[in-house]
């Protein structure tokens, strides 16, 4: 008799969550107001956190920017109250070393208070065959893409769950769902961070009544200079990306409390595919949109290594 | 114009393999595919001491081939060692080894270039959980937990690879898990740790590929929970569609699959259907799906091994 109860309550709560994903499909989603909450966001010096940066400041939201290259966070910071931010609040740090991220946390509570949405964007990439890539470039890669979230989550979520209010955002990559050439350590640390974020995910679900949300944000190559020298193979069906449709996107996402973001929406149909397809089809589907050839020319950010160089010989 | 040409030629090459994979699954779904011989191969398991890797040990034992176990703990080393030899193993070399420390995994390696070979079939099985929630869990039982769950591939690969390549010939596996395809709850070091690891084993094989590396092969496997006492105290609220799953039959399947050469196998299916699942429906009749089949709930009476750490 329970089975039957269970499986009957099961079947009409699935079925009313198909009608209103239909609904939502037509009526638009109410965007939340993000006016005088604490956005924290990490890699805020340039490319894609620089961009959110300026959205959030558009939105009336208290800036705090974290990133490890003071010039371009001042840049961010001075173009963020240009767009109007009222508090804007910059911190030099490296957010692969565990303590720096606990001491500047700290910081941020005494001087600005409990950050409400948390953006984990800071990444770096080496982009090159495993074999060629030194050991610290890709213990680097791990640090920054993925244990710096470790590290951040533990330092705010536990405000967020006291007061019952939040946001964490997780900027993975397409790379975090699908394998790539020449991005063996950048695509496993944002598998970690992806399967990090949707596992937290699942324990703040599990909280009855919980209003800390997750937005898992899963991008193609972004044209911030990042990924540069990246090719496409279809430059009409998966073209590289443009920041500001990015920066728009993902704004949009979390003002809609979406949870996974994958950009492209054409990503979605390959992903689904990948699923059922056999693992020689997966290959050649892999093949068509080009994950074995799309780094073969990466350059990259010139800076950006030789910055990173200069931290590991300090550290050494 | 012309680009219109090419990208329809490449659509067309595309349509082209696709179908001739759809015929090569259907065909070989029918008849059953060939198993590779295995014996005489360099077989390098981590985490032999127990559980799944011994298991892997005494089936790669009985089909012959020379192995090569790796564990932190030396006893339970030793005893797979002497399990093997009684299965019929001829060469058995056995390894103290932290798989997690970088300079040590360098150093036993080189040790085993010198007194064994090339390795040709490399396991990377060894794993911990800590089965605490997140913010329960002290920072360095995370970061020794990512160590050995996932740093300890790329060290191994960058170890035993190049002879592989060099060789032409050689067989990555990865012990990865379910919950390297879905987040669980009280499990996010151990998430992070098995997604990965399954991400950097597909990133390496598409370099393979991407490289023409044809005798390079790959297999990424990803189980729900095994009775081997690592999840011990985990429950399933569906036996029927996820079982806990019996070591024998898990190991007998990973085998097999090795000798298949298959690129992936989930224990149990139903995880195909889950991931599949996963990739479209909205997150709210997700999240109902979990909650019906208890997925919850799996890691609440959590207590692991009973090791002396």
């Amino acid at each position: 008799m329970d089975m039957i109860v269970d499986a009957s309550i099961f079947l009409g709560k699935f079925l009313y969550y198909f009608l209103e994903s239909f609904a939502y499909k037509i009526i638009p989603k109410r965007k939340k107001n993000v006016t005088g909450e604490i956005v924290l966001i990490t890699g805020a010096g340039s490319g894609l956190g620089r961009l959110l940066a300026i959205h959030f400041a558009s939105l009336g939201a208290i800036l705090v920017l974290w990133d490890i290259n003071q010039e371009g966070n001042m840049e961010t910071c001075r173009l963020a109250k240009e767009k109007g931010a009222v508090k804007v609040f910059a911190y030099t740090c490296d957010c692969s070393n565990r303590q720096e991220v606990y001491r500047v946390a700290d910081q941020v509570r005494k001087e600005v208070g409990d950050v409400t949405i948390l953006i984990n964007n800071a990444g770096v990439v080496t982009g090159k065959l495993l074999l060629d890539t030194p050991d610290h470039m890709v213990e680097r890669s791990f640090l920054v893409n993925a244990i710096s979230h470790f590290w951040t989550y533990k330092a705010f979520l536990p405000a967020m769950i006291k007061a019952n209010h939040g946001h964490l955002v997780c900027i993975s990559s397409i790379a975090g769902l699908a394998g790539i050439s020449r991005l063996s350590d950048y695509s496993a640390s944002k598998f970690a961070a992806f399967g990090f974020a949707e596992s937290l995910f699942i324990e703040l679900s599990m909280l009855k009544k919980s209003e800390v949300k997750t937005t898992i944000v899963c991008p193609y190559f972004i044209k911030t200079g990042m990924f540069e020298g990246c090719t496409t193979k279809h430059p009409f069906l998966l073209p590289l990306l443009e920041q500001e449709y990015v920066a728009k996107t993902i704004v949009n996402a979390i003002l809609e409390e979406q949870v996974y973001v994958i950009i492209p929406k054409l990503l979605y149909f390959a992903l689904i595919l990948k699923q059922i397809i056999s693992p020689k089809m997966m290959i050649a589907l892999g093949e068509y949109l080009g994950v074995d050839t799309c780094m073969d020319f990466f350059k990259g950010r010139e800076q950006a290594n030789e910055l990173q160089t200069e931290i590991q010989r300090k550290h050494q | 114009m012309s680009s219109g040409w090419r990208s329809a030629k490449k659509l067309l090459v595309f349509l082209t393999k696709l179908l001739l994979t759809v015929l090569e699954a259907v065909v070989f779904t029918l008849l059953p595919k060939p198993r590779k011989s295995v014996a005489g191969e360099v077989v390098l398991i981590t985490g032999a001491g127990s559980g799944l890797g011994r298991l892997l040990a005494l089936r790669f034992a009985r089909l012959g081939s020379v192995l090569v176990l790796w564990d932190v703990n030396k006893e339970g080393n030793e005893e797979t060692s002497k399990m093997a030899r009684e299965a019929g193993a001829t060469r058995v070399h056995a390894y103290t080894c932290d798989c997690g420390q970088r300079e040590e995994v360098y150093r036993v390696a080189d040790q085993v270039k010198k007194e064994v070979g090339d390795v040709s079939i490399l396991i990377n099985n060894a794993g911990i959980v800590t089965g605490k929630k997140f913010l329960d869990c002290p920072d360095e039982l995370m970061e020794k937990s990512f160590d050995v769950n996932f740093k300890a591939h790329l060290w191994t690969y960058k170890a035993f690879l190049p002879a592989m390549i060099a060789n032409d010939h050689g067989h990555l596996v990865c012990i990865s898990s379910s919950a390297g395809l879905i987040g669980v709850n009280g499990l996010a070091d151990y998430c992070a740790s098995k997604f990965a690891a399954l991400g950097f084993a597909e990133s390496v094989f598409i370099e393979t590929f991407s490289q023409k590396r044809k005798g390079i092969k790959t297999t990424i496997v990803c189980p729900f929970f095994i009775k081997t006492g690592m999840f011990e105290g985990c429950t399933t609220a569906c036996p029927s569609l996820l079982p806990i799953l019996d070591p024998e039959y898990a190991v007998g399947k990973i085998v097999d699959a090795v000798l298949q050469e298959k690129l992936y196998l989930y224990m149990p299916r139903f995880l195909y259907f889950m991931v599949f699942l996963r990739s479209f429906l909205p997150i709210k009749m997700g999240l109902l799906i979990i909650d019906y089949l208890g997925i919850f709930h799996v890691m609440d009476g959590f207590t692991g091994q009973r090791k002396k750490q």
